[in-house]
Formats: structure tokens, C-alpha cells, sequence
């Protein structure tokens, strides 16, 4: 059956979503459509009731999604355990909170002095122009990265609040006391940065 | 950043986040599409298959941390597509299909709808305001993918 199968692929446990929440909750809400959806989805599949919405849940479930997201994907090899994982040239941080007039050159000045930047994303909202809020940085050394995340993380950039952290991590979430920054623990910071 | 956890609180809830986005169309080529999703545990999958000059398909998974979850999510939450409905937007067609299926604390969204060729197929639909957020996000969206896809394995998506 498909959706057992998606099931099985998925592998997801809903108590390891402790991305946002302090309560997982859900609330069941009374006036969901009383339709129930045809596309049952992998995600929800076992957890509380939700508010749908979409011609999706009204189609004939799709077999070739199935085939399509099921079979082998490829990943760098890790060993899936806890911390940052190491892209194929270098180290990935993700800069968060990043002002919308922001420039390159400004990413380029406050993270530069960690070590040389490999390459640089500063993408912007496709409907205003303005820089969308984020900024993926690669250095080539762990240490570099791990430098600018604890230098600048909760630090200023143009007037606002950034959040620094990894891109990458070698295996799914785990729970809030396991997720560290660092495979080193407690780290040490340093004051915090203006620019 | 307190302020925007409230943030990501207030636009659908805290809890779970999972998104998946495809576009597609069967033709000449075999069936060529781009699918992406964000999975709750952190995992992002990408498969992009083209059978054009025999190309393979390309599929590539990684683990995200939480914060870039979050972006994600603050991606969505700010362009409020889940208070959209895909109920008047252009069905999908020969042409093409594009699914949004996006779960968001209690609220979970399943849109499909033709390929969009450019704002102008946005403003003569039945909903421009509604397709035009989609439009956006998508847009916004893809382009987070593939940073991310490219960094990360030094591929060219697409």
C-alpha cells in the first residue's frame, strides 16, 4: 500500500520535531471539512487532525510520487551522528536576519576576517529585489566557521540582530539537549561584533 | 531571536513544519520534473529528472540544521500562503502541473495548479492575488533549494 510505504520512508516520529515548539499539541480542530482527504498525507499520517486545504486532498493519491521520492538518493558520506556536516569544498553557515539593503560587500567585511569566503549567497525576494533576509557563507576550514558562528551569532549587522549558525548537520534533529552547535560542547564567545 | 519565533508562532502555529514542492510535466522527454521537500527531522531532498540527451535523474539528500528549518519556515509564514486557496487558480494542464503541499503547526495545504509562465498568467487568472503569492514563494523558495543544493554538493541545479 502506498501510504504504508510512505510511511516506512519517511521514518518520522513526531516527538523529534523540536524545531519550534514547547508544546506539541496540536488543537483538533471542529470544523475541518468533513471530507475525508483522498491524499493521505505520508507527514500527518497518525498525528491530531488538521485544517486542510487544497485541491491535493481531493485527487486520486499520486503512485508516482511515491516512486518518485522513494529509491536512493545521494548524500556525501557521513556518519550520522551529531554536529555540522562538511560540504564537498568547505563549510556552509547560514546568516539569518540579514537587513534587506544589505550588500555582498557588507557580508564580505563583517565575516571575512574569519577566513577567506569561498563563496557567498545573498539572495534576494524575487518580488521586491531586496536582499530575502538570509545569507549562506562557505569557508573552507571548519575552524573559520566555527569562528564566525561564535563571533557573530547574536551579534549586529546594519542596525539588526543576526543568526548564525551551521547549514549542514550529519543527522535528523534530536532533542534539545543534544543539539549543540559544536561537537566540542560549551563554547566560549567572543564579545560581540559591530559592524 | 524571540521576536521572531513569535513571529513564526503567530503566521501557522509552532509544531510541526514539512514542505513539498513539485513541478512537472510528461512529454516528449519522459516526465521531467523538480521536486523538493523539507522534511520535520531536518532532511532536505531534491530530485530533478530529465531525460533530455539521455540526461539521469538527479537525486541528492542532506540533513539541515533547525535554524535553516526555521528560515524556511519564516519564508512561508511571511508570504502567508496558508491563508490561500487554490480553489480559483488555473487547474493543471497538458502543459505542466505544480504541487505546493505544506504542513504548518495545525495546518496543512495541498494547492495544485498549472505551470505559470509569467506574472501575466498570474494577473488574467480568476485570483491573481492569491497566484501571485504562490508565484513569489516558489520562486523564493527554489532559489533557498538550490543554494543550499549547489553549496552543499557543487551541483548546478536545473
Amino acid at each position: 500500500m502506498a501510504n504504508a510505504a510512505d510511511v516506512d520512508a519517511l521514518d518520522f516520529e513526531p516527538d523529534d520535531d523540536d524545531l519550534m515548539d514547547e508544546d506539541a499539541t496540536v488543537d483538533v480542530d471542529a470544523s475541518s471539512p468533513s471530507h475525508i482527504p483522498k491524499l493521505k498525507s505520508a507527514i500527518t499520517a497518525g498525528s491530531a487532525p488538521k485544517k486542510t486545504k487544497g485541491r491535493g486532498f481531493r485527487e486520486e493519491t499520486d503512485a508516482g510520487r511515491t516512486n518518485r521520492m522513494s529509491g536512493r538518493f545521494d548524500s556525501l558520506d557521513s556518519d550520522g551522528g551529531p554536529g555540522p556536516e562538511r560540504s564537498i569544498e568547505g563549510w556552509i553557515i547560514l546568516v539569518t536576519g540579514v537587513h534587506e539593503e544589505a550588500q555582498e560587500d557588507d557580508l564580505q567585511n563583517a565575516f571575512g576576517e574569519f577566513g577567506e569566503i569561498k563563496n557567498l549567497h545573498l539572495n534576494l525576494d524575487r518580488r521586491t529585489g531586496f536582499v530575502k533576509g538570509y545569507a549562506l557563507i562557505e569557508y573552507e576550514n571548519y575552524e573559520e566557521a566555527e569562528k564566525a558562528i561564535a563571533a557573530m551569532d547574536g551579534g549586529e549587522l546594519l542596525t539588526q540582530t543576526v543568526n548564525v549558525d551551521w547549514a549542514f548537520s550529519r543527522g535528523p534533529f534530536k532533542r534539545r539537549n543534544n543539539r549543540r552547535r559544536s561537537p566540542h560542547g560549551h563554547r566560549s564567545r567572543s564579545p560581540r561584533r559591530r559592524f | 531571536m524571540a521576536e521572531e519565533e513569535n513571529g513564526a508562532a503567530a503566521g501557522g502555529g509552532g509544531g510541526e513544519f514539512y514542505l513539498r514542492y513539485y513541478v512537472g510535466h510528461k512529454g516528449k522527454f519522459g516526465h521531467e520534473f523538480l521536486e523538493f521537500e523539507f522534511r520535520p527531522d531536518g532532511k532536505l531532498r531534491y530530485a530533478n529528472n530529465s531525460n533530455y540527451k539521455n540526461d539521469t535523474m538527479i537525486r541528492k539528500e542532506v540533513f539541515l540544521t533547525p535554524s535553516v528549518l526555521k528560515e524556511c519556515r519564516r519564508i512561508v509564514s511571511d508570504s502567508e500562503i496558508m491563508k490561500e486557496d487554490d480553489n480559483n487558480w488555473p487547474e493543471p494542464d497538458r502543459v505542466g502541473r505544480q504541487e505546493l503541499e505544506i504542513v504548518m503547526g495545525n495546518e496543512h495545504i495541498s494547492f495544485t495548479t498549472s505551470k505559470i509562465g509569467s506574472l501575466m498568467d498570474v494577473q488574467t487568472s480568476k485570483d491573481p492575488e492569491g497566484l501571485r503569492i504562490f508565484y513569489y514563494l516558489v520562486q523564493d523558495l527554489k532559489c533557498f533549494v538550490f543554494s543550499l543544493i549547489s553549496l552543499h554538493f557543487k551541483i548546478k541545479p536545473i
